[in-house]
């Protein structure tokens, strides 16, 4: 293992037990494996098989199944049905310890360490050192360093956690589960945050990973670093698990069609209506996340905003929504100049917005649907001191009927719904309280394909009604095939921008990650 | 979906029908209690007894429909039995200094309003979590108080005020009507009115309801200075009852109104509960020490099953959602 000589010789031991598997040889083999949430299939019956020593690449869109695939194997969650062999024994993975004692582990996209502790002690978080009980700090803290250096990344191992940025812990991540005896190491898009250079550091860790014969699964939306790194790639659709290739004998283009399994034009329902008045106008627009941002949305047009995860999108979109307070700039609404300094405000003037996280910012989950479609508009649902239960219970209904909510009925709590329903849910709420600017944040997270067309057919529906719709998507071609106008976003500012299908996606993506 | 249209009530409380059949079953408990009683003792069934029992639950009944508001929005009121011992004092302390009757009982409300409103301002604007604000009124106010009495009680000689709890109106006692005096507007507040159904939304997600248009920071004043005016409430027929004013009432009975809410089937996560609920839990509550003690048993028994009927009802509550889900 990697700078285990630091270390000490304990750490080298805790490679599991087992037969070591030669390379090339299967090492993990999924027979059949199913996942139901419920009625819903997660991932239907996929027979897959990992060979020792490979990095294997699998691909597919949001939705498609990889990260229940990835809970199944981290014994996250347990499997509804078929078999896993793991060096060849059929093996339970029912808890997330009894998966890191046979060596399997994962590095996650979002980092779930502490980030209160050194990253040292992260590093040896649950297998600290001790001496009679104590625990040897200093000790730990020059073993983490060592491996850090031994890896080449240059981060202070006594530093907390928290104070890295989102990369950095990452890469802590990776050098935790490098250092535990790792056989079988998943990577779930481990470059959504990092800049270049991390990851850089990245692929020569990964590489040399799998030159000392750890297995490397790597999950990743980004095509052009699964042919980079990866010896074979199987592509997941709608919870289907649709093929294998190796990488030698397959190309973007394919890959592209196996995860999708229709052409761009079927699923990007675009249509193009000609532009109206000017609903809003923001010049160096400045707050917390954002700086020196000037854009103008007209009626009838999709304004799409792109840029990498935390390039300050949403934050501009919350600014203009009144949630945070603005430092700089002006707004003008319909050409006269306002003060949107809360959200009432934004919503009387006519901006709706379907926010980033359904979770956090989207649903009340443990409400019912009914009460979640009804929340901006209990005002109006209002006769004298009491709301009126018919008015009520038809706009709840008329959402779910229209936006074809699949649910027995509306008193449903919002957290029984697949992520492709809830999404529904946030936009009701906004249809029924109507208004002529839509701020739609990653709309088709965690969405299926199918709602994600319902979704794109009920943008042109409001485009065609008048209003403008300001759409942010991390996912390339869905901002670009639906844009009227592009704006490129990087650390928190406006770095481009590009009218309708004007720039390449190189182009577009060049800007976004400034290289 | 028709069908459901029509009865009309996409209300607060996911499956209707379910809320309903545990309101159902702690009613049957209740009344089970009672049935039980009545077979075990002689004097439970007399019109004293009875009488006695619906003043003792009153109290608690009205601080645990207060406390609810609070819990629906993911908070918790520790204060308010200090409240009641507190406003037992302003008010036989304003009576004392010839202070008219009306003006003594508004001016002590106020007080409660403007306790409640301090909780909000900790929690909205210095960002205190409740439990520590709530906390520390819960030890000043009874300081504060024993300042005022200088550690002694005052008494109320008021008689209009004293004779109150001990009268009966249409054969029910006085301190019971005081309970549907409050239950009832309450009942409309939280089931009925947009804002009831923004605590639930602050209590389930203040972000996604303060982006939907829902004044969190208003929803949290309110919830709180209901619980607290609910306690100034309690004050007043407390020092009525017991005809003195005294910092040290009232010790404890946060917990009960916490435990009367919960066994009436308030999350104390946040984002459910009911009126009725916390009602019954208060008359459980109630019945439980009553019968506990025509039947002689230890009074520190009484706590000990008080304990253990927590844990069960909340526990089969908790597996009755689970299989909701």
């Amino acid at each position: 293992m990697i700078g285990l000589q630091e270390v000490g010789h304990r750490h080298e031991l805790r490679t599991p037990a087992g037969h070591p598997v030669p390379k090339g040889e299967p090492i993990l083999e999924l027979h059949s494996l199913r996942k139901n949430y419920g009625a819903v299939e997660a991932l239907k019956p996929a027979t897959m098989t990992f060979l020792s020593g490979e990095v294997h690449a699998i691909v597919g869109e949001n939705g498609a199944g990889k990260s229940t695939l990835i809970k199944l194997l981290t014994g996250v969650i347990t499997r509804t049905s078929g078999e896993i062999l793991w060096c060849g024994e059929p093996v339970q993975l029912a808890t997330p310890n009894e998966a890191i004692s046979r060596g399997i582990n994962a590095v996650h996209q979002e980092v779930v360490l502490c980030p209160h502790l050194t990253v040292a002690a992260n590093m040896f978080l649950g297998d600290e050192m001790n001496r009679r009980g104590l625990m040897r700090k200093r000790a730990m803290t020059d073993a983490a360093q060592g491996v850090l250096d031994d890896l080449g990344f240059n981060l202070p191992a006594g530093a907390v956690l928290g104070s890295l940025t989102i990369g950095q812990q990452q890469l802590v991540a990776t050098a935790r589960a490098a250092m535990r005896g790792t056989q079988f190491l998943i990577f779930d898009e481990p470059t959504a945050y990092l800049t270049r250079q991390e990851s850089e550091q990245l692929f020569r860790l990964i590489r040399r990973l799998q030159s000392e014969g750890v297995t490397i699964v790597y999950i990743s939306h980004r095509l052009e670093e699964v042919f980079e790194l990866a010896d074979r790639v199987s592509v997941l659709r709608d919870g289907t698990h649709v093929g294998t290739r190796g990488i030698g004998e397959t190309n973007e283009a394919e890959l592209i069609a196996l995860m999708i399994n229709r052409t761009i034009e079927q699923i990007y329902h675009k249509e193009h209506f000609s532009a109206g008045e000017t609903l809003v106008e923001t010049r160096g627009l400045t707050g917390p996340g954002f700086a020196d941002v000037s854009l103008t949305v007209r009626a009838g047009e999709i304004v799409g905003l792109y840029g990498l995860i935390g390039a300050g999108r949403s934050e501009f979109a919350l600014g203009l929504y009144g949630r945070h307070r603005l430092s700089a700039g002006e707004v003008f609404w319909q050409g006269r100049k306002v003060e949107i300094d809360s959200e009432r405000k934004a919503m009387e003037l006519g901006i709706a917005l379907a926010p980033e996280s359904r979770r956090d910012q989207g649903l009340c989950l443990n409400l019912p649907i009914g009460l979640n479609i009804n929340l901006p508009v209990f005002r109006k649902l209002t006769r004298g001191l009491t709301i009126n239960r018919a008015e009520e219970a038809a706009n709840a209904d008329r959402q779910i009927r229209d936006l074809k909510i699949k649910t027995p009925s509306r008193r449903v709590l919002a957290s029984a719904m697949s992520g492709g329903n809830q999404q529904k849910i946030v936009i009701g709420k906004w249809l029924s309280h109507g208004a002529k600017l839509f701020i739609f944040d990653e709309p088709t997270v965690g969405v299926d394909v199918g709602t994600k067309a319902e979704i794109y057919r009920l943008f042109a529906r409001l485009l065609e009604k008048g209003a403008g719709i300001i759409l942010i998507s991390s996912y390339l071609p869905e901002v670009y095939e639906l844009s009227d106008r592009l704006h490129v976003f990087r650390q928190g500012r406006l770095v481009g921008s590009h009218g309708y299908h004007t720039a390449s996606h190189e182009e577009v993506l060049a800007q976004a990650i400034g290289a | 979906m028709s069908v459901e249209t029509v009865e009309s009530s996409a209300g607060p409380t996911p499956r209707k029908g379910i809320s309903i059949l545990f309101g159902l079953t702690l009613l049957g408990l209740l009344l089970f209690l009672w049935l039980l009683l009545g077979f075990a003792t002689n004097s439970f069934w007399t019109p004293n007894n009875i009488s006695n029992l619906l003043r003792q639950g009153a109290m608690t009944a009205i601080l645990a429909v207060g406390q609810t508001f609070v819990i629906i929005t993911a908070g918790i009121d520790l204060s308010v039995g200090a409240v009641v011992g507190f406003t037992s004092v302003i008010v036989a302390w304003l009576l004392a200094a010839g202070v008219p009757l009306w003006l003594a009982l508004i001016a002590t409300l106020a007080i409660g309003v403007l306790i409640g409103a301090f909780h909000a301002f900790g929690i909205v604007r210095m960002g205190l979590p409740a439990f520590i604000i709530t906390l520390a009124t819960l030890t000043s106010l009874r300081g504060i108080g024993l300042l005022i009495t200088n550690g002694s009680t005052i008494s109320i000689t008021n008689e209009a005020f004293t004779n109150f709890s001990r009268a009966d109106f249409l054969g029910v006692p006085s301190l019971f009507w005081m309970v549907i005096v409050v239950a009832v507007p309450a009942y409309i507040f939280l089931h009925l009115s947009r804002f009831g159904r923004y605590l639930f939304a602050v209590g389930s997600n203040a972000e996604a309801a303060r982006l939907s248009g829902v004044n969190v920071n208003r929803t949290t004043y309110l919830a709180y200075i209901l619980s607290s005016t609910c306690a100034a409430f309690v004050g007043l027929l407390l020092a009525s009852r017991i005809g003195i004013g005294n910092a040290t009432q009232a010790e404890g009975w946060e917990l009960q109104a916490i435990a009367s809410s919960v066994i009436g089937g308030t999350s104390l996560f946040g984002a459910v509960g009911s009126v009725h609920g916390p009602l019954l839990g208060a008359f459980i509550l109630a019945t439980i020490n009553n019968g506990a003690n025509l039947l002689n048993v230890n009074s520190f028994w009484q706590r000990i099953i008080t304990g253990l009927l927590i844990i069960v009802i909340v526990y089969f509550d908790q597996l009755r959602r689970r299989g909701e889900r």
